[in-house]
């Protein structure tokens, strides 16, 4: 039997208690040791190109359009909870029936101008093509109490699997991030597009609605988009302004079923010359965007443009190659999996031109 | 422990937090298949390059630099396998030699098998006794790391030049006693050249009672109870001091040596007698000058005197140390620059006359800061022709570039203190016995009491051990003012 883990608040984190299910879902940790009790060959091949995956590229609507028009902003430095969650995933290896990868999702928050963060994970898989639909199945079903069918295809690929699971500790925690948090700002790293492979739109309105509820707006930051505005990207489009200002996007729609439940922005916070996508829950009316997103900018330090609290969560969720290493020390010391490290094909048959990528 | 890179004789290990291998510590690279193992010591400890730790460590700090506070969620106990990996460490080892066979070759011309080769540490026991490190004649230096002794053979010292260096305060006096004293408890005569007057109570305990050196220790101090009279002197032992130590030139020695055998012969070699001489001596002005200036000098030194009951005879000291060992303490504490020399031309003189005549079988002179009073001349000397009637020499000194370059070429054994001056470990590193590397890693990293042992001593395995304490009247302690 496994110990029952519960996410704790330190003394300075003083969101309100949540009368929701905060307990870090056992599902994922039990699911996570019996994948790797599953491995029943004594060896694995340490992946020779780890991936550290978080994009999802969406296809350009041609009809956007970018007002020309910034909509300026004045900080505002109200002390305002600015809260963040990411997460990363990694291939730590291969066996002969699937790859085993690791997951971790990470929440930031701003506070009485000190930095607190909670960590959850690693939590290691083994995933196989047997085992891939009730591994994910279960966690969706131990994670969240309504089940929303995707209308894409359920069965999941194998290589998908690291992202799919990925994407599910991050809604979870956007989940509980959206009922801790009250009178807030929550950053979500990349947008509010769902009805995706693995955000269905029912989800990410419940998220939305949540956060609402509590008086909370959510703002997503792409590090980079694809949207277009005349053939050039939109955050290529900057206007002689002094920043921080908005810009304001309109005929951001994809193809059925995905939808995009924000409005779209380009936000250039400060005198950098970046600018990033910033989506902005729908349903919250304009002074509470332009508000929220001014609070962000009184109350965050912006790097770049980019938010720190959400700098942080990515900083902090991101797997460095020592925390690989530990992971494989983990897997073969605690399951006896030996590490092997076959040949590189690319590398054998073309030599120093067999790089990835240009084969 | 893994091996990960051989250069030279250099070779690196890859060690982990819960191996503990620290500088100075021994290992041993057993190859199973080779039937061989090396034997390499451990002279720096180093971070693995670890991928990524960077990263990791810049991660922890990005809130203007104050630690992000947060807490860790972390169900399958990742985290101490991230701090394994990041706490590994690489072992900088000197390869000292090669197992086969139980026996030791100082050979590293073979590369062991990296996947198959087993690492383990090696205790100094178990090294001293691959090594042969024990003899019939024991002195314990002290307690090594590894709560083992570390036990010298005191005939490794018979006939060597030794040197005890390092900074100021970290114990070579203490160490130079322990030599001292254990070679005495062997029945050794030993001469000790005493700059500072601290070697005198080594016939007492540390709560003043007699100690089992007490008979064995002839403290002497120039112009009290150590004089000369000039008859008991040798025409070369005089020439020496009136030369080597008064500089006088060579017509004006001629003339002394003329004066010096006429009295001889006439049975008048008094001090009266000399000045008397010298003053009704027909010669060039500046001749009688230089004589009477340097009669002056041998006079005021209060060293020699015409009173044969005062007299006393450094042979007779020797004799007695002869037959049950025993140490001749010169104490130099209070005496001048000029009349130390002209002491330490005496003594050495006389010592030479003795082992030239096979009075004494050989001697063991302890040189504290040999260079207040030797003449550039004798630093040659001692080490070559004197080495050759028997005088071995352990030369003490804080400053280590006052030894010659010469001397050290020609140490056999070396015990070396903390320093952390660069240029000081630099001219140690000279020494013919010892890689420069070792004295530059473990030297400056050893604490207050602690001795790297190099040499014949211990056959070339540099050690490190804590100088075992003395029940010894010392007297060696600085004064000080506010205690």
């Amino acid at each position: 039997m496994i110990e029952q883990y519960t996410i704790t608040t330190t003394p300075k984190y003083n969101f309100p208690q949540p009368t929701t299910d905060t307990t870090l879902p056992q599902r994922f940790i039990e699911l996570s040791i019996n994948s790797l009790r599953q491995v029943n060959m004594n060896h694995f091949q340490i992946n020779q190109k780890t991936i550290q995956q978080d994009a999802f590229t969406e296809t350009s609507p041609t009809q956007l359009q970018l007002k020309r028009q910034p909509l300026p902003l004045t900080p505002r430095h109200q002390e305002t909870i600015i809260a963040a969650v990411d997460t990363s995933t990694i291939k730590i290896g291969e066996t002969s029936t699937g790859i085993i990868i690791a997951i971790r999702g990470t929440t930031v928050w701003k506070q009485n101008r000190n930095y607190h963060y909670t960590r959850l994970g690693p939590f290691i898989f083994h995933i196989t093509e047997d085992n891939k639909n009730s591994v994910y199945n279960s966690i969706e079903r131990a994670y969240f109490t309504v089940q929303y069918q995707s209308s894409h295809q359920s069965a999941p690929n194998l290589m998908q699997m690291p992202m799919r699971l990925a994407s599910l500790l991050e809604r979870w925690l956007q989940t509980m991030l959206a009922k801790t948090v009250s009178d807030g700002i929550i950053l979500f790293d990349g947008s509010l597009t769902s009805g995706t492979i693995d955000t269905p739109v029912q989800r990410m309105r419940e998220i939305l609605t949540t956060a609402r509820r509590n008086h909370n707006t959510v703002l997503a930051f792409s590090k980079a988009t694809s949207l277009r505005a005349n053939g050039y990207l939109i955050t290529d489009l900057l206007p002689n302004h002094e920043p921080p200002y908005l810009l304001e996007t309109s005929g951001v729609r994809f193809k059925p079923p995905t939808v995009i439940l924000g409005d779209v922005y380009v936000a250039r916070l400060n005198k950098a010359n970046m600018a990033f996508r910033l989506d902005i829950d729908r349903e919250v009316p304009v002074e509470k965007k332009m508000e929220a997103v001014e609070k962000l900018i009184g109350n965050d330090v912006l790097q770049q443009s980019y938010p720190e609290t959400l700098r942080l969560a990515h900083i902090l969720a991101t797997f460095t190659a020592n925390e690989v290493l530990a992971m494989q020390h983990f897997i073969t010391r605690k399951h006896g999996i030996q590490i092997i490290n076959r040949p590189d094909m690319h590398r054998l048959l073309f030599g120093s031109f067999g790089k990835e990528g240009y084969a | 422990m893994k091996l990960y890179k051989k250069e030279g004789n250099i070779i690196q290990i890859l060690s982990f937090p819960n191996e503990n291998a620290e500088k100075g510590d021994y290992l041993m690279v057993e190859d199973a298949d080779a039937a061989k193992a090396l034997i390499v010591q451990v002279i720096d400890v180093q971070f693995a390059a670890v991928p990524g730790v960077l990263e990791e460590l810049l991660r922890t700090l990005p809130d203007g630099g104050e630690p992000i506070q947060g807490e860790d969620i972390d169900p399958l106990e990742i985290a101490p396998h991230i701090t394994y990996i990041q706490d590994a460490s690489l072992l900088i080892c000197k390869i000292r030699a090669t197992l086969e066979s139980d026996a030791l070759s100082p050979s590293s011309s073979w590369l062991p098998s990296r996947s198959q080769s087993i690492i383990r540490k090696l205790s100094v026991p178990m090294l001293m006794k691959l090594a042969k490190v024990d003899g019939r004649l024991p002195i314990i230096l002290g307690g090594t790391k590894d709560s083992s002794l570390l036990t010298i053979d005191a005939s490794a010292l018979d006939g060597t030049l030794n040197i005890i260096t390092g900074k100021k305060g970290c114990g070579k006096s203490h160490l130079s006693k322990l030599l001292m004293v254990s070679l005495v408890g062997y029945k050794a005569t030993v001469v000790i050249l005493d700059l500072n007057g601290e070697y005198s109570s080594l016939g007492m305990t540390q709560d003043g009672k007699r100690n089992m050196y007490y008979d064995k220790i002839h403290a002497l101090t120039p112009s009290q109870n150590f004089k000369v009279s000039l008859d008991q002197l040798h025409l070369n032992v005089v020439m020496g001091i009136m030369v080597h130590a008064l500089h006088l030139p060579g017509t004006s020695a001629r003339e002394f040596k003329r004066i010096w055998k006429q009295l001889k012969d006439q049975g008048h070699l008094t001090l009266a007698e000399l000045g008397e001489a010298i003053r009704n001596l027909n010669c060039n002005q500046h001749v009688r000058d230089a004589l009477v200036s340097r009669y002056h000098s041998l006079v005021s030194s209060g060293f020699f005197t015409d009173n044969a009951a005062e007299a006393t005879l450094l042979e007779e000291c020797m004799m007695k140390s002869k037959e049950n060992g025993g140490a001749i303490v010169i104490n130099l504490r209070n005496t001048g620059n000029i009349d130390r020399q002209i002491i330490v031309e005496y003594v050495l003189g006389k010592l030479v006359d003795s082992l030239q005549n096979w009075k004494l079988k050989a001697v063991f002179l302890f040189a504290e800061e040999a260079h207040l009073y030797l003449r550039e001349t004798y630093w040659d000397d001692i080490v070559t022709r004197m080495r050759h009637f028997g005088i071995f020499t352990t030369f003490i000194t804080n400053q280590p570039d006052t030894i010659q370059e010469t001397i050290y070429r020609q140490a056999d054994n070396i015990f070396l203190f903390n320093f952390t001056n660069e240029h000081d470990l630099d001219v140690v590193s000279r020494a013919a016995r010892v890689d420069a590397e070792t004295v530059r890693s473990i030297a400056r990293d050893l604490p207050p009491h602690h001795c790297l042992t190099l040499g014949r001593v211990v056959r070339d395995f540099p050690m490190v051990a804590r100088v075992r304490a003395l029940d010894l009247k010392t007297m060696g302690e600085t004064r000080l003012f506010f205690t």
